[in-house]
């Protein structure tokens, strides 16, 4: 009964994403204002009735409802109640559900927030959210229901794939989605200002704030899934630019060009097009990875087996939106005459501009990569796959030059630098990289990556810190007080700029963790009986016992290693070797100790009849810098949404 | 007394596992089996290479590799192997030669001509533009600390 | 922007969406094999029943068909009854010659299926995975048909039946069968 009620609200919220566009077209036809409040009206009614349909799924899978298909595919008595919620999202449909029931949430929010501010815009926003709604909701109900029923009931359903029987993969999705969606909010209000014409800097200033919290999201979303990659895949990486890795990671690329360049429009009015274009690219992209994660047209670890139909389905409706907006973008840009006006060649706005090219050939490059092997089978019938050799190699050179440009831009004056200013102020962080490459060199360090690396981030930190310093010491000089107080005074003062500069922080951290946990990685793989040991750089491990453990719904071999550094005892690490027996799945639980910032990461991937267990060590240098760097750069974003208001905002 | 006896133990009981304990460590064969391992493709899991893969066939495929540098096959000559019976899709990347070597050169080529583009315009921008009168170069007044910040504010 | 970027814009997108479109209809699991054409490699291993060793080299001068199973695979079980409809249909062909391969599986496992599901041909156990990897096997059901001369001259992942049925007999196996090897001499 339940569930029919979620379902009955889905098809309602179908029937009102339509009356939502009709209402807006009628609020711009007539000018009435009765129209737009009826369109809002839609839209919130929207989400509380998706929020319905999510609750009575929620309910079902709660009460192990398993008359439910999408319940009965996706859980059964034993699994444990936390992934029973997370169950939800566990499969197709209900991730469809789950993306568009963000969608209606914050289409609410926007239209509620901007409501007094943005009267004339609100007709064209409603009718961009309520379009996009109508697409996941249409393929929801007639396509991908997670409502049906199945008859006769199952005594259990079948299993949530143990693979996303994961805290991290808990949060992952909705972050992730909270992402996408979150673009569509100033995807909208670029819509908005090509069909209106008002094509000025305020729907930049509006959106600012949902740009950021869009851009966190999906930073935190493919953080958050590299993490579940390194601890639930067990092979002791997080990144393995599998396709829908990649599908999450295009839209991130395109944004961040995005976040950068409106910062141009906003201080000097320039490149209007420009970033028109980048937002309609970075939720197209939003739009086109759903389509290939959900269709099947790319193989993937992740993807599920669909139907063509379906898959068609959602070309359709994708083409649809990327061909309006991208066709309102050509008609309107044809008028806009471009009012560029650059002083110098060296100047903040122009580094903005290499920026922006490197982040958008970066993200070409991973769309051409990810694309390929269905080019060539197109093309030429062959198959070949385009896996992490290719990126890496491809990909740093183009990641260093960003890094670069990181270190480089904040720290150059709008319109025009002077040569002379140049060489003052980058002297210094050009000197820092050649005393880190040396320093590197001297530790017998010499992989070129490693030696580029450092470079560029010694650089980049050496910018950054002499710029903190110099405004600190500027504030303290003034207020008469300490540095440290400088320091937070200079802070409060310029939030939005310092904010950043942690994010730019977090980055650096970041790659350092990326560099070092990638080259110096070591791995030792070797077979071994109770009572042996292996050594894996300075530490020994020791099987001390194979043992049988149950879980609630798995049951496990757990090997007991105790981990020695010289003859001191570290740590005891239990790897496990799992099988969820309702699907016959194994996997493969890493055991993991913290040490010296990186980690001590060990598997079991098999064990034989003979209690001949296979032990698999990785140690992972410098890897909680990874984790720590995205910490910092979600911690500067945060700032950066919460700092308080400025007049002109 | 207590204490030095009781140490002893201590020292006696970390040492001891260690002392009985058989080391087993990898071989070269092992080394040389993963480097190959990780260029092969397992064919059955997507994108995943058949040193990571906990799949059958990829471990048939190890043992595979194993057996050939056992018979004294070169990397070379095992790479060929796989590569005459599953074709470029067992490889982790796409072998460089004909077509392919198109998304090699694709990135640095669309990073160059973009280079050059946006070089191209921003100069024919900036000699569009009249050049603002110079400011000379003065003492930090209060003047210039405002206007330093109003600049910092980005 | 100009007419130019204009234009480019339109084509890639037209593009993007046409490859899209064609990607819809294509396998992402199909995978096509690089042996056609190519000598089979040749191959011998206890037969599943019996435990007699069978080798590819037994079977020189006639059509081979090669049938990749497993007792764990369903769709091996989807096209059981088509494969032995076609033994049915070629046995008394003396220049024709079935063959199974069991792949990954237990031998209880392979035999226990063979006795619940019948069989009239023999089937080679494939011990340590060396005859898939020979043979670019990735997953079961795969089919094989070797000609007279020892060459492969198809392969069809996935249940052989419907269409693929009358395809792999009218347009594979009878006309193998009906070609004279070329005077090749036995050695």
């Amino acid at each position: 009964m339940i569930i029919e009620i979620g379902h009955f609200s889905t098809i309602v919220a179908l029937v009102l994403s339509v009356f939502g566009m009709a209402s807006s077209a009628l609020a711009l036809r007539t000018r009435n204002p009765d129209w737009a409040r009826a369109g809002r009206m839609a839209v919130t009614l929207i989400f509380f009735l998706l929020s319905a349909g999510m609750l009575s799924l929620v309910y079902s899978f709660i009460t192990r409802d398993f008359s439910v298909l999408y319940v009965a595919n996706n859980s059964n008595t034993k699994l444990p109640f936390f992934y029973t919620v997370a169950a939800v999202w566990g499969g197709h449909e209900g991730s469809l559900l789950l993306w568009v029931f963000i969608l209606s949430l914050f289409s609410t929010l926007a239209v509620w927030l901007h409501w007094k501010t943005q009267p004339a815009i609100m007709p064209y926003l409603i009718a961009v959210e309520c379009a996009v709604m109508f697409g996941f909701l249409a393929l929801i109900v007639f396509l991908s229901s997670p409502y049906e029923r199945l008859i006769p009931v199952p005594a259990d359903g079948k299993d949530l794939n143990p693979l996303l029987q994961d805290p991290a993969m808990v949060m992952h999705p909705p972050m992730l989605y909270m992402g996408y969606v979150g673009f569509s909010i100033p995807f909208s209000f670029a819509m908005a200002a090509l069909f209106s014409g008002r094509l000025g800097e305020e729907w930049i200033k509006v959106t600012q704030r949902w740009t950021t919290f869009a851009w966190m999201c999906l930073t935190t979303g493919i953080l958050l899934g590299g993490y579940w990659a390194y601890y639930e895949l067990g092979w002791g990486g997080y990144w393995g630019w599998d396709p829908v890795e990649n599908a999450s990671f295009m839209p991130w690329l395109v944004g961040t060009a995005y976040l950068h360049s409106v910062l141009v429009q906003e201080k000097r009015k320039m490149f209007k097009v420009w970033n028109l274009f980048l937002i309609i690219v970075t939720f197209s992209l939003s739009l086109i990875g759903t389509f290939l994660v959900r269709s099947g047209v790319l193989t993937s670890v992740h993807t599920f087996a669909t139907d063509p139909e379906r898959g068609l389905y959602i070309l359709l409706f994708v083409g649809t939106i990327i061909g309006i907006a991208f066709g309102a973008l050509i008609v309107r840009s044809a008028k806009l005459k471009s009012q560029i006006e650059m002083d110098s060649l060296v100047s903040r706005e122009s580094i903005f501009l290499f920026n922006n090219l490197f982040f958008l050939v970066a993200a070409a490059t991973v769309f051409l990569g990810t694309l390929y092997p269905l080019m060539i089978e197109t093309l030429q019938g062959a198959k070949v796959t385009v896996g992490p050799p290719y990126y890496n190699a491809v990909f740093m050179p183009i990641a260093l030059g960003l890094l670069f440009l990181m270190g480089i831009g904040p720290y150059i004056p709008w319109r025009k630098a002077s040569v002379a200013n140049l060489k003052k102020s980058f002297s210094t962080p050009l000197m820092a990289g050649t005393a880190m490459v040396i320093i590197l060199l001297i530790t017998g360090i010499t992989s070129l990556y490693a030696l580029a690396g450092g470079y560029v981030v010694a650089f980049a930190a050496m910018a950054m810190g002499m710029d903190f310093g110099k405004v600190s010491q500027l504030y303290a000089q003034r207020n008469k007080t300490n540095i440290v107080q400088g320091f937070l005074s200079a802070f409060t003062a310029n939030q939005r700029r310092y904010s950043s500069l942690i994010t730019h922080i977090g980055v650096l951290v970041l790659v350092v963790g990326i560099i070092a946990s990638t080259i110096y990685q070591t791995e030792k793989v070797v077979s071994l009986k109770v009572g042996d040991e292996f050594t894996i750089g300075d530490y020994r491990m020791k099987l001390d016992k194979i043992h049988e453990v149950e879980g609630g719904n798995w049951h496990a071999q757990e090997g007991v290693f105790t981990v020695y550094e010289g003859d001191t005892l570290i740590t005891e690490l239990r790897p496990q070797k799992r099988i969820y027996p309702q699907t016959q799945t194994p996997t493969t639980e890493s055991a993991i100790h913290a040490i010296n910032m990186g980690h001590i990461f060990l598997t079991m991937p098999e064990v034989s009849e003979d209690g001949v267990a296979v032990a698999r060590g990785v140690l992972n240098p410098l890897i909680l810098w990874v984790w720590g760097g995205g910490g910092i750069m979600g911690l500067g974003v945060i700032l950066n949404i919460l700092r308080p208001r400025k007049k002109d905002e | 007394m207590m204490i030095r006896a009781a140490l002893l133990l201590l020292i006696l009981f970390t040492f001891l596992p260690s002392v009985f304990a058989d080391e087993v460590g990898e071989t070269a064969l092992d080394v040389q089996v993963r480097e190959i391992a990780k260029t092969l493709r397992c064919t059955v899991c997507q994108t995943e290479n058949i040193w990571e893969s906990g799949a059958p066939l990829a471990k048939q495929m190890r043992d595979a590799i194993r057996e050939r540098l056992e018979l004294g096959q070169t990397e070379p000559e095992i790479r060929a192997y796989f590569l005459s019976r599953y074709g470029d899709y067992i490889l982790m990347e796409p072998p460089k030669h004909g077509v392919n070597w198109l998304i090699w050169v694709a990135p640095f080529i669309l990073l160059l001509v973009g280079g050059f583009f946006l070089y191209k315009e921003v100069v024919h921008w900036v000699k569009d533009t009249p050049t603002p009168p110079t400011q000379p170069l003065q003492p930090l007044d209060d003047q210039a600390r405002k206007r330093l910040e109003r600049e910092l504010e980005s | 922007m100009n007419k130019g970027w204009q234009i480019t814009l339109i084509l890639v997108l037209f593009g993007l969406f046409a490859l899209f479109y064609q990607g819809l209809w294509g396998d992402p699991r199909h995978i096509p094999t690089v042996l056609i054409g190519t000598p089979a490699a040749t191959f011998e291993g206890p037969d599943v029943e019996t435990g007699q060793t069978i080798s590819l080299d037994q079977f020189k001068g006639k059509v081979v068909l090669l049938n990749f199973w497993a007792s764990w695979c369903y769709e091996c079980k989807v096209e059981h009854e088509d494969i032995l409809r076609l033994h049915q249909a070629f046995k008394d062909n003396p220049d024709f010659v079935m063959l199974g391969v069991n792949y990954q599986d237990k031998l209880p496992d392979a035999q226990k299926y063979l006795k619940d599901f019948g069989t009239t041909f023999s089937h080679v156990r494939d011990v340590k995975g060396q005859l898939a990897i020979d043979y670019g096997v990735y997953g079961v059901p795969e089919t094989f048909v070797i000609d007279k001369e020892g060459i492969i001259r198809f392969k069809y992942v996935g249940p052989v039946m419907g269409p693929v049925y009358t395809n792999l007999t009218e347009h594979v196996i009878r006309p193998l069968l009906n070609s004279q090897p070329l005077a090749s001499t036995p050695s």
